[in-house]
């Protein structure tokens, strides 16, 4: 049975089709690109250039009308921009002519986004360099480090148990945050979740929720829970639990999608079912990054610890807090000193115990 | 031996078209009858992974029918499709195994279509099943690495544990996709005496896509070629000469001889 060769028209359509739809959804968003970086250009050489450096005024006058005609003009302007072909945006989106004009377009543009923006950084952050050179500013730190290297020992008690509080106010919200962390994982894992439409909404809503969990700092979340459930280290363990849950569930998830499909494909062959597929083929390859990430979490978690005790989570944190605002540097010295050995000595022992794990 | 010649596996006019727009099966006709040993042969990217995967349904096929035991298995799901991938047993070019657990925990995976799930997660397994476990060791000869780690072994006998592993589930039928592809030519040809094995002492109905002719005509009981999505040949593998070899790999195709 001598075969037809394949026409192969259909495959080709389609390819086609796509590249041209491709390519037209690429130009709408050179376009929202172009307008952005126009508009972006002009807000920055008004305000920050020109007003508060070249005019040098204090409170810049703002009103919403001027920004909307900037708007506009940038909207007119970055569409023209974006058809002729020769933009920025062009060049990113693989849409530009090629000729020499998008060539020194391109070129100059870059660098001026690139000037303007360094420029505006510089004034904003009001970099100063003589303010970090004078004679009375350097006095006063040189104060504040003297006594911080003149550690008081007198209260090393205190200091001790304030840090080992620190240190099971991580651990325990590393500790409390596996099971959770474990399950969520394998719901926002891709690889996992994407066979059916269902699945998949289950899969993005966990993961916006997750997003936003984790884009609110550890520091925010303390202070919420200080009103919550009272300041203390409470508050500070279920704020640092909070967080490890939506970071590591990331890095867990992330982990499971990455893993080799073909022993998952060889189990699912054999006939087992989606629990032991994912027990016997997902599991046994994710073991080793699952515990790595969670030691990593308790030594970031021991930092943070120190940092929400500042806002009243408890620990180590709260106390330097405290001996801060009275202003004894020796005191606070000694509580430096501590963080900086115990951070030092986790960070050692959590890379030694991921190193001999792999 | 005519009792083999019951038919196990028709496809007829089987299509495939992923999502990508790729053509990878053209409407592909064929019978199995019970205990043959059919060769699969082509280039890379003719259809022959494909075909494979869409007989024991890892992959749904977009068209046509596949028919294992007289019972259409085209679309069918959940339980039911279960029950089918139970009696196919599959072997891989990358032999797939589990790297971090023992030799033996693998082989059992093969098992666990019809272990129940909260015994296959305690994994609390009866004496029985790893009895039966350290049996398909025995058949493929190497029940002495029982207990070793699966990545700790050579190519060659990570792919007879995979072995092991589809005899574990008694399959009527052993699909193997390109097993020697990724072996020296004295391990490719020995594991190729297992399929052998299993297909002359068990019955076990093997098919196995392979890319040296002389292992196709040294083990093959039947020959389909496919180019492009469809079969253009199909026979005995002696049929294959030097006119056909030139059709089915291209006129630059030179053959490559293991012994």
């Amino acid at each position: 049975m001598m075969g037809r060769l394949v026409p192969g028209e259909i495959p080709l359509n389609i390819a086609e089709k796509n590249k041209l739809w491709e390519q037209k959804f690429n130009f709408y968003k050179a376009v929202l690109l172009d307008i952005f970086f126009v508009f972006y250009s002009i807000l920055v050489i008004q305000r920050a250039i020109y007003y508060k450096f070249l005019v040098g005024l204090r409170d810049i006058p703002f009103s919403w009308g001027q920004t909307l005609i900037i708007f506009i003009l940038s909207i007119i302007a970055g569409t023209l921009w974006t058809g002729t072909r020769t933009s920025l945006s062009c060049k990113l989106f693989g849409i530009a002519k090629d000729n020499k004009v998008t060539k020194w377009t391109v070129e100059i543009f870059s660098w001026f986004l690139f000037d303007l923006t360094f420029i505006a950084g510089w004034i904003i952050t009001k970099i100063s360099i003589v303010s970090l050179f004078s004679s009375e500013g350097l006095q006063g730190a040189g104060r504040i480090f003297g006594a911080l290297f003149q550690p008081q020992f007198g209260i090393f008690d205190d200091v001790l148990f304030a840090m080992i509080e620190t240190i099971y106010i991580a651990l325990v919200a590393t500790l409390i945050s596996i099971p959770p962390t474990l399950l969520i994982s394998f719901f926002t894992a891709r690889n996992l979740m994407k066979e059916s439409k269902i699945t998949l909404a289950v899969y993005y809503i966990l993961r916006i929720i997750l997003n936003f969990i984790r884009s609110v700092e550890p520091l925010i979340w303390a202070i919420i829970f200080s009103v919550w459930v009272g300041i203390g280290p409470f508050a500070g363990m279920i704020a640092l639990l909070v967080h490890s849950i939506a970071s590591n569930a990331k890095l867990y998830s992330e982990a499971i999608e990455s893993i080799e499909a073909g022993p998952v494909e060889a189990v699912s062959a054999t006939g087992a079912n989606k629990i032991q597929i994912v027990w016997h083929a997902v599991v046994p390859q994710i073991i080793l990054p699952f515990l790595s990430f969670t030691i990593y979490r308790w030594d970031i978690n021991v930092r943070m610890a120190t940092i929400i005790g500042l806002v009243g989570g408890g620990g180590i944190g709260t106390m330097l807090m405290q001996y801060q605002g009275l202003a004894r540097w020796r005191e606070v010295g000694l509580i430096v000193l501590m963080i900086a050995f115990v951070v030092w000595v986790m960070d050692y022992i959590s890379a030694k115990i991921r190193e001999a794990i792999y | 031996m005519d009792f083999n010649k019951r038919m196990l596996l028709k496809v007829q006019n089987l299509k495939k078209i992923y999502d990508s727009g790729t053509h990878a099966l053209n409407g592909i006709n064929f019978e199995v009858n019970e205990g043959e040993f059919l060769v699969v042969i082509g280039l890379s990217g003719s259809g022959k992974s494909t075909l494979l995967r869409c007989i024991n349904r890892l992959i749904e096929p977009t068209s046509g029918t596949i028919k294992f035991l007289e019972k259409d298995i085209t679309h069918i799901k959940g339980e039911e499709l279960r029950k089918i991938k139970m009696q196919i047993g599959m072997v891989f070019q990358q032999f797939n195994l589990i790297k971090r657990r023992s030799v033996i925990s693998n082989v059992i995976n093969g098992k666990l279509g019809s272990l129940g799930t909260l015994e296959s997660i305690l994994e609390n397994y009866s004496d029985d099943v790893y009895f039966e476990a350290n049996k398909c060791l025995e058949i493929v000869g190497i029940k002495e690495k029982a207990k070793d780690r699966a990545d700790s072994l050579s190519g060659g006998q990570q792919q007879r544990v995979a072995i092991a592993r589809s005899l574990m589930q008694n399959p009527k039928l052993l699909l193997a996709d390109e097993p020697v592809a990724s072996l020296d030519p004295a391990t490719s040809n020995s594991i190729m005496q297992y399929f052998e094995k299993i297909n002359k002492e068990f019955g076990t109905t093997v098919i196995c896509s392979l890319h040296f002719l002389s292992l196709v005509r040294r083990y093959a009981s039947r020959v389909i070629a496919l180019k492009a999505g469809e079969i253009i040949y199909e026979g005995a593998p002696s049929g294959i000469n030097e006119s056909w070899f030139k059709t089915i790999y291209g006129e630059d195709a030179g053959e490559v001889e293991i012994k």
